[in-house]
């Protein structure tokens, strides 16, 4: 049955995979760039390389697999996701040993045991539950962690004192679970919407909200005549440059804003035309709109392309001060997770779009999903409450209160109160299905917000995490 | 009942009574519950974006907002949000509705608790979603291979006696069906924790310089309250890593009550001092920007004396021979001349410099010795001693917060019982077996196997499945086993496939 669709469309299927091996082409080469840069061949910027290596072949046959259903992939991929998580424990380890703490004290820090437990979960998840296809998921985010990793700063910063606590490590471990359970639930969340036949155009306009969003977000950063501000790097001192405390200095890179402007254009153009096809009832623009996903794509790559060349080489003018500034990828990671979410929800939008029936084989039927997702909920939701009670503890023992109301506290709160209201409604209003999945996935964007949002939009005492 | 026959009589006029029971029906309804949740979401998140007050300095308020928008957000609260009125209220509201759900659901919770239902009728047998009905030929066989099967899956069951019949019953973990007015209590535990902090707890800072010692804390709207006993620092330090990050800060402290050193301790980040309820942190530790000691290189400028180094405090006079004698007159670390003075521009260690005062007795002569030499100002060349400075030592703070929180032992307890009542919740499930010999209409003898959990029903399913399976096994003659031996070892190819 697969493979007769798969000769049905041969053309659409090889174009996804060879998509998806030039995107690892790329990213390994970045990774290797790094290597040479650093010269010892046992270091842990070298096991992170190995690690990417094997996650972005698990990852590929991951996707392989959804593309074509062919089993055999499945073993070889979890093969190469185990390869990759004891290449990561090593490299864990490794950070353990030399900065004397368990790695969680920086985003670089957290973003490598973040890595860690969602590998470590998704073979849970295929092992124990039988979601194979999670992986198609789950590793691209973690390739997408891993090269974030390499562009982030990754020198062993030594810890202020209020962070020098065993209830740091507490909370942030508990943190880390309890996200990659809240991460889960989102992913089944999904896949659920998949199998309870809602329609493949609903997601069209998730996925271009989602990245209509990320692109208007990075859009902040537009300068006039085309400019596009990133923060200044400083790489003697290897750190950003400070105008004033907490006053960094951006840089403005020529004409990557229009660029950005053009991809704005190119992401919005799928849900433009998916109105248009609702408004006047033609599905010829429905269509149109699959193909614009396609365009918004390649376009998007090239954006991604252009501003890791940009940001690389060369010094650029700033609008505040005289002369001219390098800058660097890690000065903008929330950019760069945002231009690779964007690509990942896109492909993953497609690999539905003409592989739905596939899927819909593959995945758990929907009442199984449903009960998993509230299962990983009703894991994920224990984690929260001890991860912000050892926050409070912790805080108490340092500044002498347990709750401060600082934004991070709050948000997660919020957290904390939105998977209540899930638990009540599924408890005791009976909620199943699309409902239920509906609030778990929104219950993972608060997540989302109050790990990445709060820590870039809001300031407050957790400013170093 | 009562309540009931009163509501009868006045159906149309709302009295007081009927009132109050739409108004705790309101409340302990789901439906408030989550809109609730829904405001507290809403307005907590309110104060993540809007600027609050006591963190927020009011000239970046000024900029941030205009003048109307200002007056607005303060009347209404919500540039303090956490602090305001209404917010307090929405808590108690919470609070009110917590307890009205869980005083509304928890008679019929409680009944399930202490009297369990062990003797199933026709009714609770025909509506009961997992049921199996396992064909017998004798009723007291049936029983028999029933109860081994129980023990088969280390359940206790007991022999139900009733006029007509015999049944027997099951169950595990009941406890579990208390387990969310656990995580309720807990809450509210917590809330009420944190209702005595916010009465009678308060923070402030507390400023001390090594060998000084005080009782006044300053709070945080500005005044000073008076501890009853006061802390004196016996030293601070700070240790810093080589690139010049801190890495530790220690303060010696020691606690003096009717005059007497009750306690001391070496108090570091993370490890606050307790005394009497009250806690003091190590918050911070700087610099005062006063000076603290002054080493000098002492040149005579005859050539009989000898270069010697002299070390001064303030308000300390030294030496230099037995005519000539210095002493510090000023210190400003952070230094800028203007029309022929010195002003100090800030207190912090940026530009230091020395006004020192150098006078021999016999003829009476002072001299302005400036370190560095400002020109104009300096009367360095008339000193009979060149002065050179070797190493300057401003004095050291240590910042200490203190807060007296008397609600956190709630607050920890219902934290801890949170976290029970939770892994009850989620995973410990009151599991009840049923099992009663029935005979159907055609007379034929069968057992009646029922099942209930009351969360996680497809797993539960799976074992219920497997407990029946089991009755059917134990109620085979022993002969017949072996025969089934190969059949029973199909279902583990499957698995090993995996």
């Amino acid at each position: 049955m697969s493979r007769a669709r798969a000769e049905q469309h041969p053309a659409t299927g090889m174009t996804l995979v060879v998509m998806v091996g030039l995107s690892i082409a790329f990213l390994l080469f970045i990774a290797f760039l790094n290597v040479v840069k650093s010269g010892d061949i046992i270091s842990e910027a070298n096991l992170l390389y190995a690690a990417l290596v094997f996650y972005a072949g698990a990852g590929a046959l991951y996707l392989g697999f959804g593309v074509t259903g062919t089993e055999s992939y499945i073993k070889f991929a979890s093969l190469a996701t185990w390869a990759g998580l004891i290449v990561n424990t090593a490299a864990v380890a490794h950070r353990w040993y030399e900065a004397g703490h368990p790695p969680f004290a920086s985003l670089y820090e957290m973003l490598l045991s973040f890595v860690w437990t969602l590998a470590a979960l998704t073979l849970v998840a295929e092992k124990r539950y039988g979601v194979k296809v999670i992986g198609t998921v789950t590793m691209p985010v973690a390739i997408v962690g891993v090269v974030l990793m390499q562009l982030l700063r990754s020198e062993v910063h030594p810890l202020v004192p209020a962070l020098q606590s065993t209830w740091l490590h507490v909370h942030v471990t508990l943190a880390m679970l309890a996200y990659a359970a809240c991460a889960l639930s989102f992913a089944l969340a999904m896949m659920f919407l998949i199998q309870d036949k809602l329609k493949t155009e609903s997601f069209l306009v998730a996925t271009s909200v989602f990245t209509v969003g990320i692109y208007a977000a990075i859009l902040t950063r537009f300068e006039g005549m085309g400019g596009f501000n990133v923060i200044a790097w400083d790489p003697e001192n290897k750190s950003e440059v400070f105008l004033a405390k907490n006053v960094r200095l951006f840089v403005t890179i020529p004409d990557l804003g229009w660029l950005m402007l053009l991809v704005f254009a190119a992401v919005a153009a799928p849900l433009t035309l998916y109105i248009l096809a609702r408004v006047r009832k033609n599905d010829a623009f429905l269509a149109l709109a699959n193909r614009a996903v396609f365009i918004s794509i390649l376009l998007q790559s090239l954006a991604l392309v252009f501003l890791i060349l940009r940001v690389r080489d060369g010094s650029y003018p700033s609008l505040d001060a005289e002369g001219l500034y390098p800058t660097a990828l890690g000065t903008s990671p929330f950019i760069l997770a945002g231009l690779v979410g964007g690509i990942f929800a896109n492909l993953l939008y497609l690999l539905l779009l003409w592989r739905r029936e596939d899927l819909e084989r593959l995945l758990p039927d929907a009442d199984a999903l449903d009960r998993i997702t509230y299962k990983t909920i009703s894991i994920a939701f224990p984690l929260l409450t001890l991860m912000i009670a050892a926050g409070a503890y912790w805080a108490n023992k340092a500044w002498g209160s347990y709750w401060n109301w600082d934004p991070k506290e709050t948000w997660a709160a919020i957290t904390w109160l939105v998977y209540a209201g899930y638990l009540h409604m599924r408890i005791t209003r009976g909620w199943r299905g699309r409902r239920a999945a509906y609030f778990a996935i929104l219950g993972f964007g608060v997540v989302m917000f109050t790990f990445f949002g709060v820590t870039y939009l809001l300031n407050g005492l957790h400013s170093y995490a | 009942m009562h309540f009931l026959e009163v509501r009868k009589t006045n159906v149309m006029v709302p009295s007081p009574r009927s009132i109050i029971r739409d108004t705790w029906k309101t409340m302990s309804s789901i439906k408030t519950g989550v809109i609730l949740i829904i405001l507290v979401v809403i307005f907590s998140a309110a104060g993540t974006v809007i600027l609050q007050r006591p963190m927020t300095e009011p000239d970046d308020m000024a900029r941030a907002y205009s003048p109307g928008m200002l007056r607005l957000l303060d009347a209404t609260g919500l540039t303090d949000v956490y602090h305001a009125r209404w917010f307090l209220a929405l808590m108690t509201l919470v609070s009110f509705s917590i307890i009205a759900a869980s005083l509304e659901r928890f008679p019929n919770a409680w009944r399930y608790f202490a009297r369990p239902h062990k003797s199933p009728d026709e009714g609770f047998r025909r509506v009961l979603p997992i049921q199996a009905h396992v064909p017998i030929t004798d009723e007291e066989q049936g029983l028999g291979a029933a109860e081994r099967a129980f023990h088969h899956m280390h359940l206790r069951s007991e022999r139900i006696v009733r006029p007509d019949r015999f049944s027997l019953f099951a169950e595990r973990n009941r406890i579990s069906e208390m387990a969310v007015y656990i995580v309720h209590a807990s809450l509210l535990l917590i809330f009420l924790g944190a209702i005595v902090d916010g009465l009678y707890g308060w923070r402030g800072f507390l400023m001390l310089t090594p060998g000084s010692a005080s009782n006044q804390v300053e709070m945080k709207n500005g005044t000073n309250r008076a501890l009853p006993f006061s802390i004196q620092c016996n030293g601070t330090g700070e240790e810093t890593y080589t690139d010049g990050t801190p890495k530790r800060w220690w303060s010696k402290l020691a606690v003096v009550d009717n005059g007497r050193e009750v306690s001391s301790k070496e108090i570091v980040v993370n490890d606050p001092l307790v005394y009497r309820g009250v806690r003091f942190y190590q918050a911070s530790y700087g610099r005062t920007g006063k000076l603290d000691r002054l080493v000098l290189n002492a040149i005579p400028r005859n050539a009989n004396g000898q270069a010697h180094e002299i070390s001064l405090s303030p308000n300390q006079i030294v030496s230099l021979d037995a005519d000539t004698k210095v002493q510090v007159a000023e210190f400003i670390p952070d230094f800028v001349v203007q029309d022929g003075h010195v002003y100090a521009r800030s207190n912090d260690m940026v530009n230091p410099a020395v006004h020192l005062i150098v006078t021999s007795e016999q003829n009476n002569k002072v001299v302005n010795f400036w370190l560095p030499e400002i020109p104009g100002i300096a009367e360095n060349a008339a000193s009979p001693y060149i002065l050179e400075p070797k190493d300057l030592k401003t004095g050291v703070f240590t910042g200490l917060e203190v807060s007296h929180e008397p609600g956190q032992w709630a607050v920890w307890a219902g934290v801890v019982l949170m976290a029970i009542g939770l892994t009850f919740v989620f995973y410990v499930v009151h599991v009840r077996y049923w099992v009663v010999p029935v005979q159907d209409a055609r007379g034929n003898l069968a057992l009646w196997v029922g099942g209930s959990a009351n969360r996680n029903r497809d797993a539960f399913e799976q074992t219920f499945k497997r407990f029946v399976e089991q009755i059917e096994k134990e109620l085979k003659p022993k002969f017949e086993e072996a025969a089934d031996k190969p059949a029973a070892a199909l279902p583990k190819t499957t698995t090993a496939g995996r």
